[in-house]
């Protein structure tokens, strides 16, 4: 507890540097709270161009926003802005063409493969094409779920955030947070990959 | 046992998503059923699968870099950061409700009916109802930015069924670009919305005109990064409606730019040329005449006109005269291809016209009409703008240039005019004639010629084409009766027979000797030029006058060219020597040689 609040005043502190002029205290913001919302992005994102452009502009709003932030808790204001635009973004992303000759997401894995071969040089390729035939399973199974299901499961699971605080981020309540959270996992119980065999 | 734990319950249970109660029933069952704690384990098990994705990447310094220096630069049309103190709120709205009661009690009747009306439907809510806001919409220019978290994540379906209509500004501007060709106007207007936070129903009506439905797009001037025109939807069993569904993030005005395709404007050019009265000069004076049947008003509009041939998928007017706009296709005419080049031919089909036809008036100010070429076709650009009411057409100046040097040729070409004389108006579009700026369009032009007493006379009317820079141009004036030619055959025989092992006549040579009669009833001099055919290369001419220019003009032509002065006559004679059989064959080999 008394960590938590350390942490709380030193966004604080943080925070009021960046609006008093501080311009080494923004690129303190973006290194500490990077790597969290770059993984956060990562996984709700399709792609990581798109992750790091959502990134760029999730620190762009911080910016110019900051005047706004009422101290509370930095990491959900910033996560709150993200999840937005993800939600916005995907929203757009519904009224896009998709060509009909794109790749399917089981063709991937010749891809996998030339990566694989590529990077292992004289290595046996089949462990790792295994593991990455399987990260993909993931990913394509998370890209199943709607941006805001998604979110809740990358918030919760990879993030730990408790649902009081996703519910925050996500402007809802911590019911709504359940229920999109509980439909996800039944989505994932179905498209998740087998991995009782081990995973090497 | 018999209740065992459902998969649901369990997934409940691992994520923590059951309820206190529910939890506490749950965890007293796993405590005595191996069953379920095995589902329990293969359930972890499933979704340890997410693990593969655990892990935070690091950022890479040029990410960091790169995001810190965009934080630091403004967004597009996102400078503005509204924070305004609760004061200065309330005295706008205490001074917006002011003057919006002045507006109302004076002008009770303010909304005038256009034909493409257009009409923002909002659901009616306490909110919106309220005097301040209705006031703030009309008379507030001002525009403030609202917290995006505010704003619902799913769109209405439809606007509500009590909904409040308010008629929209009139066109803030409005440019047209008239391609001719192909029956088909750009349209581009600039009009400025009020929008409220959230979601704004923006309908829009096309009855009555040729407008295509299906080529409307709409998209805000400013507030891009703010404001989604999500989508447009045509509502079931409404003809002739359509709805833009349009997201905001601001309130207040908003300019919007809404572009769309018309069918019934059209524009065509018309010269009048006028002679001096020694036809040694011509003045030229060029017009265009816009004409609009598209069912639309369009005031104030910029206009420009295109030359050159836009090929169509469809026939914008048909597409606008369906009855629902996404309509089986129409069909295609034999004159429509695809879009498979969109420019094919700068020279456009000539077209005549005449002052009399549709209404007309003029501009007491003279627009002029600006041109510029473009990659593949020509754009004229009218200076200034203009209103163009249904219905109605406009004729506008184009060109007034005098003292442009002709010359006046008359030609005598059986084979391409008959026995007429046919008379010839030639001048070129560039610098020496004081033309060449720019092409001149395709169009009718009328021929008049100045007489002394300052009458005019008609001296005929033609069509022409699209005329390049430097290009020479040739009017064709028709049949004229006071400059004559008549040929006469005044001698003809026949020699130098060539005969078959049969005793069969398989060549020999025609002698044709003519007399040419010239007759010149003008007052001023004539430039004749006659052409004679013979049917076949293997001719020989025997000809001597010092006062003809004679010259062999084609393998089978002669042409003669003289000038003949005001009221004479006068007339030459020419020998012609034509081959035939195996005799053409022995004039060729011997020309060869």
């Amino acid at each position: 507890m008394e960590q938590k609040c350390l942490m709380d005043i030193a966004e604080k502190n943080l925070i009021d540097a960046h609006i008093d002029g501080d311009s080494e205290a923004f690129v303190k913001i973006v290194r500490f709270y990077g790597p969290q919302l770059l993984g956060y992005l990562s996984k709700v994102c399709g792609s990581n161009t798109e992750a790091e452009d959502h990134f760029q502009e999730t620190f762009r709003k911080v910016y110019e926003k900051a005047h706004t932030f009422r101290g509370k808790n930095l990491r959900s204001w910033i996560f709150t802005i993200a999840a937005r635009i993800v939600i916005d973004d995907a929203r757009k992303k519904k009224l896009r063409f998709v060509s009909l000759n794109q790749k399917m997401s089981t063709d991937s894995g010749n891809n996998v493969l030339a990566d694989v071969l590529q990077s292992n040089g004289n290595c046996d390729p089949s462990d790792d094409i295994q593991k990455r035939e399987l990260v993909e399973q993931v990913r394509s199974a998370l890209d199943k779920l709607s941006p805001k299901q998604k979110t809740a499961v990358v918030l919760s699971y990879y993030q730990n955030m408790p649902y009081r605080q996703i519910a925050e981020i996500m402007n809802c309540s911590v019911g709504t947070v359940k229920t999109q959270m509980f439909r996800a996992l039944k989505t994932l119980s179905r498209s998740l990959p087998d991995i009782s065999g081990g995973v090497i | 046992m018999t209740d065992h734990l459902t998969e649901d319950m369990l997934i409940k249970y691992q994520f923590d998503l059951a309820g206190v109660d529910e939890r506490s029933r749950i965890t007293a069952h796993l405590a005595k059923c191996d069953k379920c704690r095995a589902k329990l384990q293969e359930i972890k098990l499933k979704f340890s699968a997410l693990d593969m994705l655990a892990g935070q990447p690091d950022i890479a310094e040029p990410l960091v870099e790169k995001t810190v220096s965009k934080a630091k630069t403004p967004a597009a049309a996102t400078g503005l950061i509204f924070r305004k103190p609760a004061w200065l709120t309330a005295a706008a709205v205490l001074m917006v409700a002011a003057i919006a009661v002045m507006i109302a009690s004076r002008s009770p009747h303010l909304e005038k009916r256009q034909s493409m009306v257009s009409t923002v439907v909002r659901s009616k809510t306490a909110e919106d109802t309220s005097l301040t806001k209705k006031l703030t919409e009309t008379a507030a220019p001002q525009v403030a930015l609202i917290d995006p978290a505010d704003i619902p994540d799913k769109p209405p379906f439809a606007p509500a069924s009590a909904i409040e209509l308010n008629v929209l500004p009139k066109r803030e501007s409005t440019q047209l670009t008239i391609y001719n060709s192909a029956d088909l106007t750009l349209v581009r207007e600039k009009r400025k919305l009020t929008l409220k936070p959230g979601y704004n129903w923006l309908q829009f009506m096309w009855s009555n005109t040729l407008i295509d439905p299906t080529s409307l797009t709409l998209e805000p001037s400013e507030y891009a990064d703010k404001i989604d025109v999500e989508l447009i939807s045509y509502p079931a069993r409404l003809k002739d409606i359509g709805r833009w569904l349009i997201r905001s993030e601001v309130e207040g005005q908003v300019a919007f730019e809404i572009t769309y395709l018309t069918s019934g404007l059209n524009w065509r050019a018309f010269y009048m040329a006028t002679l001096t009265d020694d036809e040694k000069h011509i003045k030229l004076e060029g017009y265009v005449r816009v004409a609009n049947n598209s069912g639309e008003d369009y005031e104030n509009a910029q206009t420009r006109l295109i030359v050159g041939k836009v090929n169509l998928l469809d026939q914008i007017a048909r597409l606008a005269q369906r009855q629902y706009p996404y309509n089986s296709p129409v069909q295609i005419d034999d004159n429509i291809r695809v879009y498979n080049a969109i420019i094919e031919d700068r020279l456009v089909s000539m077209l005549g016209d005449t002052p009399a036809r549709g209404r007309l008036f003029y501009d007491l100010d003279r627009k002029q009409i600006k041109k510029e070429g473009l990659s593949e076709y020509f754009l004229y650009t009218i200076e200034g703008t203009e209103t163009i009411r249904d219905k109605w057409s406009k004729r506008l100046p184009s060109l007034d240039i005098a003292g442009i040097p002709v010359e006046s040729i008359y030609k005598y070409n059986e084979e391409m005019y008959g026995e007429n004389t046919v008379r010839f108006i030639s001048f070129a579009n560039d610098e020496e004639h004081h033309l060449g700026e720019t092409p001149i369009p395709n169009g009718n032009v009328k021929v008049y010629r100045a007489l002394a007493d300052s009458y005019l006379s008609y001296e005929g009317a033609t069509n022409i084409k699209y005329i390049p820079v430097n290009e020479k141009v040739e009017l064709d004036l028709g049949a004229a009766n006071k400059v004559a030619v008549e040929p006469k055959l005044m001698e003809f025989k026949t020699e130098n027979y060539r005969y078959d092992k049969d005793e069969k006549i398989v060549g020999w040579d025609e002698l044709q000797t003519w007399q040419i009669e010239l007759t010149n009833t003008t007052a001023i001099e004539a430039k004749i030029e006659i052409t004679r055919g013979f049917n076949t290369p293997a001719w020989e001419m025997d000809f001597d006058d010092e006062n003809i220019d004679y010259k062999k003009h084609d393998a089978t032509h002669a042409r003669f060219t003289t000038t003949i002065k005001p009221k004479t006559k006068r007339t030459f004679e020419y020998t012609v020597k034509t081959y035939y059989g195996t005799r053409a064959g022995e004039f060729i080999d011997s020309a060869e040689k």
